[in-house]
């Protein structure tokens, strides 16, 4: 019985890490399905992580830490603490189906990341012999190539290249080498390094890798909270001011919609902009925490006389030119955030100033007309939440040196547990602009945009969720491919039916009405025509034992004024086979897709290998297909291997452009992924 | 002399109107084709997850005939081994004729996993035939296939023939094998009578939605009637005798425009 207690213990261990990417995988399938705005999701995809490998102990838990679970709405996560008042400690996890707006896929979604039993993450003193001995250390090595030479490779003399501005100065490989360390989640430290594909390695213009980074988190010492080194993110409030993290907007996750205010965390991503490089620490005192920090880094742009037009933002150095203009620019900037915490009230206030060392002169015209221009910016926001009862309230105001304003004001409430519902109001003038916001938003500017967003989550019956929204926004200055004020609708119904424990199923469908320019290039004035989108989809889950099958079929209609509604189909078969004693796991897809014209690409998200996040865009006419493998060679050493190809089967002869083009109809992508735990 | 161009004409009309570009796939004896989800009969170069319901050995023949030409038919042979582990399905098919001629060998592999669940796979060693230059041209070609069974009554099947898209290259041209998703699904009213729909999707090609009834009658007689649309409404008519050892089957359809074409096969399940 013994042999069988332990065995099944390391069984679930070693499968863990598997159900926590499975649990992943829905979550951020069901959060990228709506939105088409590039994220570096590995952020989310590693605090996940981080979360299954330290679990959540229910009964000694508190909002902060259940507010970590990125796909918990607010009235899940006080429902749960509601519970755990009124009845005590939860004795098993069967227990969760008790808990009022739980389902099962919420229920499933979440027990990776918690356990429930004696003791919890109490902010004991930390001992360094403990740290030396429970401490773990894994290593990460990642290798990605393209198996098509794409034009950028080729030497000047090709033929096909020499329309192309300058070739690529490093090879066709990705490398990336990550090095990380956790106790408990007390202390955690990284370092990262990475390559892509296309920068040099080691040669005359570079030599190394092209990024590097490296963080220290200590948690709870004393009164100080947190305390980060190095490379980090801060977000506060509902994201007016700082926010670089994921914001959680339009999504089928219809009711999670206001920001939670996670704070200051170690940044071990390789987004080579989205983070802070310096130092900052959380301080409490009684009801009031109290952050600080600093950075002081290098950003991309090309300068000229001392300034430049536009922060390049890719981080890709893989030309000459682009390696000239990398970390040209200076930028520093100090913050500050007050929170003070009662039970049914928290109020915050953010002050963050930015300095460039060279002047921010972006080349205007009609629709970046209040771009900010300058090398220094203030911002400030107050945030809010209120609780009462089933009554959740909660925004933020901000506001720019240059007085600009911008508000988010949000409400959710839930009348029964099978009725939630949301409401969210923003106003952002379009003078607003600040460097690191990212709130609630259209596009990924939080600038120019007045809009209600409205969405329920139903429970009709025991088998049955429905989950609907809509959103109306107007932006009262031109835009980006819009020369006039324009306005925007969407809407949103998804029906999620869970025919058995190992059955589900969804409908989901989505409209969306929004401007852009007639095109007419003699116009005197600008005149916008409107453009419609609506998708359904379909998909299925089923799980056999340690198997997985996933069907999914996605059809799109898009149209622009009054011309043809153009149409897109996709069809995806998944089947993942994952024992649970075994060392193995496999997944595989084979997908079909339709789609002649851009407008009705798909994004589609896939499996890979872990920490990293694909959701590959499609159109054309073609198939596409992967093998994920990932076995472990022993307890410390893990591979896992990726292979791709998409094959268009319209008859184009290369695809892609620029020093990106491919010869022939096929792109293969190979990804490979050592972990090493020691 | 002037046959060969005509009916190489009628070929290409008749698989750009079929959805259906090889005529080394044969039809299976599933009404309108349905044989993705098709829990009972396992048709070569169909769902290979089917092989792995089979519960007896068994060996089929089949003749197709379309549009009462005998240059444009199909003639397959099929075996399949069932055993505890799983079952192996090995099938050949031959179309056309003297001038031009379509072979396709396939071995595949299916298993069924406690009733709940089958998966297949299957190679196929695709090649053809130009008596003009007198050359062979090859290709594999993978299959995989899936049959759920969500509910005691009620299965859904999936299946992709060369998803890869592998193609005959020769010296000049490239001959384009087709590359089909089907989704099907399958619904017993009671044991005697089931309902079959299917989808299918060639990658460059139309849609094709099919949809067919199946009632047995006295343990005996199959009757069969159903429909499937591609760029044309085209009604299916099919009969079947089924004892304990053979299954018989005859199956037709009335193109619009190109006519009748009809299949007949003959199963012998061996008894283990």
């Amino acid at each position: 019985m013994l042999l069988l207690i332990i065995f099944s213990i390391q069984v679930v261990a070693e499968n863990r890490i598997a159900v926590t990417k499975e649990a992943i995988a829905d979550m951020l399938e069901q959060f990228s399905a709506e939105s088409e705005v590039a994220f570096d999701y590995n952020s989310i995809y590693e605090e996940l992580i981080s979360i299954s490998q330290n679990p959540i102990n229910l009964n000694h838990t508190k909002r902060e830490e259940l507010e970590r679970l990125a796909f918990l709405s607010d009235v899940q996560v006080e429902s749960i603490l509601a519970y755990l008042y009124q009845f005590g400690n939860i004795k098993t996890v069967y227990e969760l189906q008790l808990i009022e707006g739980l389902d099962m896929t919420d229920i499933r979604r979440i027990l990776p990341f918690i356990f429930v039993g004696e003791g919890g993450n109490e902010n004991t003193k930390i001992y360094w012999t403990d740290v030396l001995k429970y401490g773990k250390q894994e290593l990460l090595i990642r290798i990605d190539k393209g198996f098509e030479e794409k034009s950028g490779y080729l030497s000047e003399e090709e033929p096909s290249n020499q329309a192309s501005t300058g070739n690529y100065l490093g090879n066709q490989f990705y490398t990336c080498t990550k090095y990380r360390f956790h106790y408990k989640d007390r202390i955690q430290c990284s370092f990262s390094a990475e390559k892509d594909a296309g920068e040099q390695f080691w040669g005359d213009v570079h030599k190394g890798y092209d990024f590097y980074s490296a963080t220290l988190q200590l948690n709870n010492i004393g009164r100080i909270k947190t305390i980060v080194i190095g490379d980090f993110r801060a977000n506060f409030g509902q994201g007016l001011v700082l926010h670089p993290d994921l914001v959680m907007g339009k999504s089928s996750f219809a009711l999670k919609v206001a920001n939670r205010n996670s704070g200051l965390k170690k940044y071990s991503s390789t987004d080579e902009n989205n983070f802070f490089r310096g130092g900052g620490f959380s301080y409490q005192f009684g009801k009031i925490e109290l952050s600080a920090f600093y950075s002081n880094k290098w950003i991309d742009g090309d300068t000229v006389n001392g300034s430049f037009p536009t922060w390049k933002k890719y981080g890709l150095h893989r030309t000459e030119s682009e390696y000239r203009s990398k970390q040209t620019i200076n930028q520093q900037l100090l913050g500050l955030n007050s929170t003070i915490n009662f039970s049914e009230l928290k109020l915050g206030f953010t002050l963050v100033h930015t300095a460039l060392d060279q002047q921010l002169q972006s080349e205007k015209s009609t629709y970046n007309h209040f771009y900010f221009s300058g090398n220094q910016q203030t911002t400030a926001g107050l945030n809010y939440r209120i609780r009462l009862l089933n009554l959740n309230m909660f925004g933020e105001i901000g506001r720019t040196d240059k007085g600009a304003m911008a508000s988010v004001n949000g409400v959710s409430f839930s009348p029964t547990s099978e009725v939630s519902l949301v409401a969210l109001q923003r106003k952002y003038s379009p003078e607003y602009d600040s460097f690191y916001a990212n709130a609630f938003s259209e596009t990924s500017r939080v600038s120019n945009e007045n809009g209600l967003y409205l969405a329920a989550e139903i429970r009709p019956f025991k088998q049955w969720k429905i989950v609907t929204a809509a959103d109306s926004y107007t932006a009262p200055w031109p835009r980006f491919g819009m020369d006039a004020p324009s306005i925007g609708h969407s809407y949103f119904i998804q029906a999620d039916y869970t025919a058995q424990r190992n059955l589900t199923m969804f409908w989901r469908y989505k409209y969306d009405e929004k401007q852009t320019n007639d095109g007419l290039t003699d116009a005197k004035i600008a005149t916008l025509v409107p453009t419609y989108k609506s998708s359904l989809q379909y998909k299925l889950c089923y799980t056999v034992g340690n198997f997985r099958i996933k069907s999914i079929c996605n059809v799109n209609f898009a149209q622009r004024n009054s011309e043809p509604i153009t149409q897109g189909i996709i069809f995806a078969q998944n089947l993942s086979y994952s024992p649970i004693s075994s060392t193995y796991s496999v997944d595989i897809r084979l997908q079909l897709f339709d789609a002649i014209h851009y407008e009705n690409r798909f994004y589609s998200y896939e499996q890979d290998v872990l920490y990293a996040f694909s959701m590959p865009m499609v159109y054309g006419i073609g198939s596409r297909y992967y093998l994920n493998l990932r076995y472990n060679c022993n307890q410390s050493i893990s591979v896992w291997f990726k292979i791709a190809q998409t094959v268009y089967a319209d008859g184009r002869e290369n695809h892609s452009t620029g020093n990106e083009m491919i010869v022939g109809n096929r792109k293969t992508d190979f990804r490979m992924l050592l972990k090493y735990l020691f | 002399m002037t046959k060969s161009p005509t009916l190489l004409l009628l070929l290409l009309l008749s698989q750009f109107c079929l959805a259906q570009i090889t005529g080394a796939i044969p039809s299976s004896s599933s009404i309108a084709n349905t044989s993705t989800s098709d829990s009972h009969h396992w048709t070569a170069f169909h769902n290979p997850a089917i092989l792995g319901k089979i519960e007896k050995s068994e060996l089929a023949v089949l003749y197709e005939n379309r549009f009462q030409l005998s240059e444009l038919s199909t003639k397959t042979i099929q075996a399949a081994y069932s055993n505890n582990l799983i079952n192996t399905g090995i099938s050949l098919s031959q179309f056309g004729y003297s001038h031009y001629q379509e072979f396709m060998l396939g071995i595949g592999w299916g298993r069924n996993f406690s009733n709940k669940f089958s998966m297949g796979v299957q190679f196929n060693y695709f090649t053809n035939y130009f008596e003009a230059s007198n050359t062979y041209r090859a290709a594999l070609i993978a299959q995989f296939g899936l049959l759920m069974q969500l509910s005691p009554n009620f299965n859904l099947g999936f299946s992709s023939f060369n998803p890869f898209q592998s193609n005959i290259k020769a010296e000049f041209v490239v001959q384009k094998i087709p590359s089909i998703f089907s989704y099907g699904a399958e619904y017993f009213f009671c044991p005697e009578l089931v309902w079959r729909s299917q989808l299918d999707k060639e990658v460059s090609s139309n849609y094709r939605i099919a949809s067919g009834f199946e009632y047995t009658m006295l343990q005996l007689v199959v009757v069969k009637l159903g429909a499937y649309q591609s760029d044309f409404l085209v009604p299916c008519l099919g009969l079947g005798l089924s004892t304990s050892a053979f299954v018989l089957s005859f199956n037709t359809e009335m193109h619009p425009l190109l006519g009748l074409r009809s299949n007949i096969g003959m199963r012998y399940q061996i008894h283990n």
